[in-house]
């Protein structure tokens, strides 16, 4: 009988081997990828890293947000299912309902910075197709959807979480009943997987395994328990006490040096996405449910994180435990989240010195993003930098544009308020 | 006393001024050890800093006769009592130097066993730090009081980079505190915390910074007279519950710093008119 290790080993490989076709498929990738290749082999040999590296702004953010944008708006298929990735190799994937769902918050929150109604139709669309894939459980799939991957679906806890945040916004901007009648089934299924401890495990969890970053999915459950607080108040208290109960077990994780067991991904290392991730989860559910506790235990690792920035001028893409040997590739979308959780920091701290680090980790990001390519390519955020780093090698991914979009508009929304508050602080001249 | 100076570059404005101080009170320094002034490093880091056009601005003042009135500016004004002399200004370390007759030794890293060993050939009392390498522990350990430092706001408040820009934005009195280095990041005991209270005249972010670093200088031959004297000692820090180390500001917030700056000149000067 094969052990699990020896699983993950032939999937990678299956996988390597239907991206390496890809190139035979379509020969015409060869020259974006050859250009991609040497350019970041150019960058990496000659680039210089010092004190004052991102402290000024070289291209702005306003536009750097409507490439991000056009990225995700380009790769929305017709049903509204937004792809995993563009794979340099096999062009783009099938769509990743998990990702689909937690893209809605940000187009809505893009239509409004920007004004822009086809934001608004993409989230609508985006709504629809993850409506027309929730199971009769109330659960939604795991993995990509489209027509190479058949009708059987698996649910997920963690992407029903993650779609579960896109249907509570998609309710609040709509107010349609049968959003929310989704999303409390929703709901309602993931409090009936989750374990007593608070986790998720079994097999709707990832590897069978409980995991620290479905501090995402409490996120949700706490985002959802807001929601439905008017109109469902019986189940309402329910999604709060289930987030609460997940929040207390991802916090039992949190080491004094800042650093969070519990990724737990086997055949993985731990990346900063998942890093980000949990952090992430844990910071909005403490702000959601008014746990200073939380609140602070995500300052304490992230001013760590926010310490290595500051001294290497990036964030490594993956850590060994108590963030000792950082790898050398940059996870741009674990980067991109940081920038979130530093800006949220500074939102419920009023220390500034999380947004001094945000706005350079944006200058950093936005310096990577490909200004003229051709489509799939410009405007999006690649898995690594380089390219070939070992988290999504060779691939621009649809998350990734996620989260920078959500740091450049958080960063708008943060700066803007500033503004007025000095503005307002200011004596009158009469 | 026996003082050396160490800095980033013989064309320290910083140092020279420094140097200049410490003779005029009578403590000509016995060596100065200097980083080069075309290093990769420092010259990347000034690019990064400043830009292109001013580092070839600051390279052609040091470099090319000035024209004019003949006589050489310094680039930071408020240094330049201090690096005047008879026959123009001095314009380099290697100039104050041959002037007062001490020697000047050129290191890639002021840590490096050479450096020590030059340093101990010295034989310093203090050393006083005006820019170059994080300092470790083999070095803070030769001089016989330890390496004084002026940091450009006060501890321990705001340590670290940009320190006048997060006095300001922070809402902290503009300062500067004299301290000796440790092994952390301006965490070394205080020998003098100094308010400085004419930041309202200031007409931008580097006028500030250029007034503080002469306003240093100045509170550093204090020290360095109460030393010599035995009136002063130094006194540790106070332990903070949390970090409060400041890094590099990203212009916009220095920009709002720079607003703070100039919405606070009127308020102070009609504050002087009345008292």
């Amino acid at each position: 009988m094969k052990s699990s290790k020896d699983n993950v080993i032939g999937g990678e490989i299956a996988k390597a081997l239907t991206e390496a076709t890809g190139l035979l498929r379509r020969p015409q990738r060869v020259f974006p990828l050859v250009q991609k290749l040497v350019s970041d082999k150019v960058r990496v040999t000659f680039e210089q890293r010092h004190l004052y590296s991102y402290s000024t702004t070289k291209r702005p953010s306003g536009d750097v947000l409507n490439s991000l944008l056009r990225w995700i708006l380009d790769a929305q298929r017709p049903n509204g299912g937004i792809p995993a990735y563009y794979s340099l190799l096999t062009g783009y994937s099938e769509s990743y309902p998990e990702v689909t769902g937690y893209i809605v918050p940000t187009l809505y929150d893009f239509a409004r910075a920007a004004g822009d109604d086809g934001a608004v139709v993409a989230a609508e669309r985006a709504t629809r197709w993850l409506l027309s894939l929730q199971m009769s459980t109330g659960a939604f799939p795991a993995g990509l959807r489209g027509e190479s991957t058949g009708d059987e679906a698996v649910p997920s806890v963690f992407n029903t979480g993650q779609i579960l945040q896109g249907l509570v916004r998609a309710h609040t901007e709509t107010n349609r009943p049968e959003i929310l009648q989704a999303a409390i089934a929703a709901g309602n299924w993931l409090i009936e997987m989750q374990q007593a401890n608070g986790s998720w495990s079994g097999p709707a969890a990832y590897q069978n395994a409980p995991h620290t970053y479905y501090s995402m999915v409490g996120w949700a459950l706490a985002e959802l328990s807001e929601r439905a607080a008017d109109c469902h108040h019986e189940y309402s208290q329910n999604y709060g006490l289930a987030a609460e109960k997940n929040l207390d077990w991802v916090l039992a994780h949190f080491q004094p040096g800042g650093w969070v067991d519990g990724i737990n991904l086997r055949g993985h290392p731990n990346y900063l996405h998942f890093i980000a991730y949990v952090l992430q989860g844990v910071l909005e559910c403490g702000i959601l449910r008014r746990r200073s506790d939380a609140i602070d235990a995500v300052a304490k690792s992230s001013w760590v994180l926010l310490r290595k920035f500051e001294a290497i001028k990036f964030l490594p893409g993956a850590f060994d435990t108590d963030f000792k040997n950082g790898e050398r590739f940059t996870c741009l979308t674990g980067n991109a989240q940081m920038s979130c959780v530093w800006l949220r920091l500074y939102e419920v701290t009023d220390d500034l010195r999380y947004l001094n680090a945000a706005l350079k980790m944006n200058e950093m990001l936005k310096q990577l993003i490909p200004q003229r390519a051709r489509r799939g390519i410009v405007g999006g955020v690649s898995g690594s930098s380089p390219i070939w780093g070992r988290y999504q090698p060779l691939r621009y991914i649809s998350w990734g544009c996620k989260f920078f979009a959500d740091a450049l508009l958080l960063e708008q929304r943060l700066t803007r308020s500033f503004e007025a508050s000095v503005f307002e602080a200011l004596p009158c001249a009469s | 006393m026996r003082i050396v100076v160490l800095c980033s570059s013989v064309y320290s404005e910083t140092a020279c001024a420094m140097a200049v101080q410490m003779a005029k009170l009578g403590h000509i320094p016995v060596g100065a050890l200097t980083l080069p002034t075309l290093d990769r490093g420092t010259l990347l880091r000034k690019l990064g800093q400043w830009g292109a056009r001013d580092v070839v601005h600051y390279a052609r003042t040091k470099l090319i006769p000035q024209s004019g009135d003949g006589r050489a500016h310094a680039n930071n004004l408020h240094l330049q009592p201090l690096l005047n002399r008879e026959e123009g200004m001095f314009r380099s370390l290697r100039e104050v130097a041959s002037f007062y007759g001490f020697p000047v030794a050129v290191c890639n890293d002021q840590n490096a066993p050479g450096s020590i060993a030059q340093l101990r050939e010295w034989s310093p009392d203090l050393i006083i730090f005006t820019g170059g390498n994080i300092l470790r522990k083999q070095l803070l350990e030769v001089p016989r009081l330890g390496v004084l430092n002026a940091h450009l706001g006060l501890l321990p408040e705001v340590r670290g980079m940009s320190s006048p820009e997060w006095s300001l934005l922070k809402h902290i009195p503009v300062g500067v505190t004299i301290h000796y280095v440790d092994a952390g990041i301006d965490t070394g005991p205080v020998l003098r915390r100094s308010e400085f209270t004419d930041a309202a005249r200031c007409e931008s972010l580097s006028d500030l910074r250029n007034r503080l670093i002469a306003f240093g200088i100045e509170k550093v031959a204090e020290v360095v007279d109460g030393l010599n004297r035995g009136t002063i000692s130094a006194t540790p820090q106070s332990a903070l519950d949390e970090d409060r180390q400041c890094f590099v500001m990203h212009e916009w917030l220095q920009a709002r710093a720079a607003e703070r700056l100039t919405t606070r000149r009127p308020a102070v000067v009609a504050e002087t008119a009345n008292g």
